[in-house]
């Protein structure tokens, strides 16, 4: 049982008397300044620094990258794989698209500043965070530069900003660096397509179809929070508890047979949209609709999804994860999906 | 218009008893009450002297108004008083000591009104069972009332709450106790607990515990907000000489969540769940006289623990272990006294079951060091390794203190006020990786490293604040002002020049 209160210094010298207080009101503007000779004096302390302490191990290290914090294991993250969460994967490839230089970090949602993933963490923009190498200084909470973390609302145009090649048809110069989103009246219409009808038949067919939990909900969302059985199950049933809460806002009731019909007709138009196009909406250069396009397929269409081929099985295209797999035969018999997906993998990962 | 006279009047009614009179007549009174009270002490003991080897046999106890307490319970307690569980040569005065011990025992269970009162009687000898040296013994026993209910506010220089605590007391006879807790605050934002006990074997020195709570606490130096579930289960003993052992097994759901705008990347890889499954055991040996403000005598405490190692599974493994000591020397009977601390904790990475990299240490498991009640002059975790705005600890530390306190002129020894001058400083630190790229601690590297770690804990002064403040120590609390200046400091630890104050049961 602690508690702390009164402030630094400057509020709480016990020598300043009232009279000293109304001087020094006149050359500063706070009431609460201190008299030149003892602040003098308390400059003075303390009478010898040292360098800061190092960092504990499993402080991150790589404060001179952008960090893009998303579901993956922890290997996956090192070599830069997939994010197995739709969420996660759009930026991912999205920053990819865009030609920014970052890293992966395995984190979950606790861990972002809106309670959701993914987040980024900008490179700090000095020496590297923990290396001590600024003594002499009585640190105070303004020392270090404290990168602002990136939010996911903020990443597409964070992603734009620090793009590395420039806007494709840039020819006239005065497109600013980074991708053009197509201005399509369409666009908004098509993305909604995939951010509800996709979306919503991707939560059922991950959270809610019992068939798919031992196979892919529990590899991925589960298994890696804890070890402890109970842990896991209170995880598991809020998990359940959010997808049922986030579908019920569209029906009354979950229909599961409507909401992968919708899935259905949306994935037929996007295959429609793309026709014989490299990009959506004949763009040259994959954009942030490619990535939302893909967050999904490029997952539906993963056989190694939930762990089957690090488990050590025979990798099999029949054999992979989505043990309920209407959602992925829809996208299968979308060829262009399919091979977009595919142009994705190549280009990108 | 008041003639002198009703002056008068006036005055002889508000001096109507002259004090020095008053005072005299009440000496008067309390010297023939002790002199009366000590001549019956005096009567009783030539007595008890006369008989105190008049052999008797004790062939029953009864234990009055003792009506919701198990008889099995109570057996246990008196049943040293009956002949039949003494050797021969049992006379009264070996009895007297016996019920003495029992009703001590009883005592401190807690759950009977004080005092409890003891009656020998000898029965009725026309009984054809009765023999000439029987007596009988009655222990007249008044219980408790079965439950306390209490609420009330708390409001403290950055912390206000309010709780609800009901306590059931002698739940099923034999002492056992159920005590509910629950507070919603600032700092901890929310907390629950429910908690039996109860003594084992009828021995109030030895009790077992569990206890269930879920709680949900700001931890602002670190920029999160830390929410436990969990249960633990223990046994308390003390020995005869006031050695306390706990030894204790708990599994407690951790959450960091909740975190701040700002929070440092340090923090952030630490958030969300882990699940801590550990053995515990505590030592405590208090000679302390008073220990809030101790005028003479030590403490000695150790706490070990031994988290997710092998079978306890978990999701962190470590061993930790930390060590207080505290010794206060009085200089004669001036009320000067010197207070001496110096604590030390390690937490040792352990790999889990199934394989062979030890875990390194989380923001949960790591030790915090500064502020009021540990370092004074540096603010609430203030020392250790910082990154940005937050502590986020270390696994390795030593602090030390010294203080000197002094009565409060003319306020006088006896009152809990003191004036003290104190130095106090520490060191806290974190394992290091000797590969810069962050790659993995093999059990070797870890030793290494924990052997480096504690080498470099006296590397350069510790980080020393020094300072004088007034001490009130309250019955329940003790509450410190200090006016303090750091002496010695790392980059990014944070001192706090001025005043400080804290409210605290254990000081270092």
């Amino acid at each position: 049982m602690t508690t702390e209160n009164s402030d630094t210094a400057s509020d709480a010298t016990p020598r300043t008397s009232p009279s000293h207080r109304s001087q020094q009101q006149q050359s500063r503007s706070s009431i609460f300044s201190v008299p030149t000779p003892i602040k003098q004096l308390f400059d003075r302390f303390p009478l010898l620094s040292y360098p800061a302490n190092e960092l504990p191990i499993r402080a991150p290290r790589n404060r001179n990258a952008h960090v893009l914090h998303v579901f993956a294991t922890e290997q996956g993250a090192r070599e830069g794989r997939p994010s197995w969460n739709p969420g996660c994967l759009r930026y991912q490839a999205y920053l990819k698209f865009c030609g920014v230089d970052f890293q992966l970090q395995a984190s979950n949602n606790h861990a972002s500043p809106t309670g959701a993933l993914p987040f980024l963490i900008p490179a700090t923009p000095t020496t590297t965070a923990g290396d001590g190498a600024e003594g002499g200084l009585v640190a105070s909470r303004k020392a270090q530069p404290q990168p602002e973390v990136v939010p996911s609302s903020k990443l597409q145009k964070w992603g734009t900003q620090h793009s590395s090649h420039k806007s494709s048809d840039g020819s006239d110069g005065s497109e600013e660096k980074g991708i053009q989103e197509p201005e399509d009246i369409r666009y908004e219409a098509y993305l909604s397509l995939v951010d509800l009808r996709i979306r919503r038949a991707w939560l059922y067919t991950l959270y809610l179809s019992p068939a798919n939990t031992a196979t892919l909900l529990e590899p991925l969302y589960i298994l890696p929070t804890s070890t402890n059985p109970f842990v896991r199950l209170s995880t598991l049933y809020s998990l359940r508890q959010a997808a049922q809460a986030e579908l019920l806002k569209h029906a009354a009731v979950i229909n599961a047979d409507d909401i992968l019909r919708e899935a259905d007709e949306a994935f037929a138009a996007l295959e429609m949209l793309l026709g014989g196009d490299q990009w959506f909406f004949g763009a040259s250069k994959p954009g942030m609709f490619d990535a939302c396009v893909f967050a999904y397929t490029g997952l539906l269409l993963d056989g190694g999804l939930g762990g089957v081929a690090d488990r050590g099985r025979e990798r099999n295209e029949k054999e992979d994860g989505w043990a309920d797999g209407r959602l992925r035969d829809m996208v299968r018999a979308k060829k262009g999906l399919v091979e977009h997906r595919e142009r994705v993998l190549r280009g990108y990962f | 218009m008041a003639s002198p006279i009703e002056d008068d009047v006036f005055e002889k009614l508000k001096n109507k008893t002259d004090p020095e009179a008053h005072k005299r007549n009440q000496d008067e009174l309390n010297a023939r009450a002790y002199a009366q009270h000590n001549k019956a002490q005096e009567r009783l003991a030539e007595l008890l002297d006369d008989n105190s080897t008049l052999p008797v046999t004790v062939s029953s106890v009864r234990i009055l108004n003792a009506n919701r307490t198990r008889r099995g319970f109570l057996e246990r307690v008196v049943n040293p008083i009956l002949s039949a569980n003494q050797e021969e040569g049992y006379t009264l005065q070996d009895c007297l000591s016996e019920v003495g011990k029992a009703t001590e025992k009883l005592n401190r269970f807690g759950i009977f009104k004080q005092p409890i009162n003891v009656f020998l009687d000898r029965p009725d000898p026309t009984l054809a069972s009765s023999s000439p040296s029987d007596i009988d013994v009655y222990i007249h026993a008044t219980e408790r009332g079965n439950y306390t209910i209490k609420t009330g506010t708390e409001a403290g220089a950055s912390e206000a709450d309010a709780y609800i605590h009901a306590e059931l007391r002698n739940l099923f006879g034999g002492a056992e106790t159920l005590n509910a807790h629950g507070s919603l605050g600032t700092r901890t934002r929310s907390a629950y607990s429910l908690a039996f006990d109860t003594p084992i074997l009828s021995n109030p020195d030895f009790k077992f515990q569990v206890n269930g709570f879920a709680s949900s606490t700001l931890k602002s130096w670190a920029s999160h907000e830390e929410v436990l579930r969990g249960g633990t289960s223990k046994l308390l003993w003390r020995s005869a000489r006031g050695h306390q052992h706990e030894f204790g097994y708990s599994g407690i759901w951790r959450q960091v969540t909740g975190l701040a705008e700002n929070a440092s990347p340090t923090i952030r890889a630490d958030a969300g769940d882990s699940f801590k499954s550990s053995l515990t055991h505590t030592w405590i040996n208090d000679k302390r006289d008073y220990p809030m403000l101790p005028s003479k005598g030590y403490l000695m405490k150790t706490i070990s623990e031994l988290a997710g190692y092998g079978p306890l599974s978990g999701d962190v493994s470590f061993f930790k272990s930390e060590a207080e000591s505290q010794v206060t020397l009085p200089f004669g009977d001036t009320g000067i006294t010197l207070t001496a601390g110096l604590r030390g904790g390690l937490l040792y990475p352990l790999a889990q079951r199934g394989s062979t990299t030890p875990q390194q240490s989380r923001i949960n498991d790591r030790f915090q060091l500064g502020g009021p009640t540990s370092v004074r002059g540096f603010r609430l975790s203030g020392l250790g390794p910082h990154d940005g705005p937050d502590a986020v600890g270390g696994d390795v530390y030593a602090a030390g203190g010294a203080a000197l306190l002094f009565p409060v002129p003319r306020v006088g020894k006896e009152t809990p006020l003191r004036l003290q001058a104190f130095i106090n400083g520490g060191r806290l630190l974190s394992l290091k990786n000797p590969s810069k790229e962050g790659a993995p601690l093999d059990s070797a590297a870890v030793k290494d490293s924990v052997k480096k770690a504690v080498n470099s804990l006296t590397d350069g002064a510790p980080s020393t604040a020094a300072g004088f403040g007034i001490v009130y120590a309250h019955p329940i609390a003790r509450f410190e002002i200090n006016f303090s200046l750091p002496l010695v400091i790392r980059a990014r630890e944070e001192a706090r020049k001025g005043l400080s104050f804290g409210v605290g049961v254990e000081f270092l």
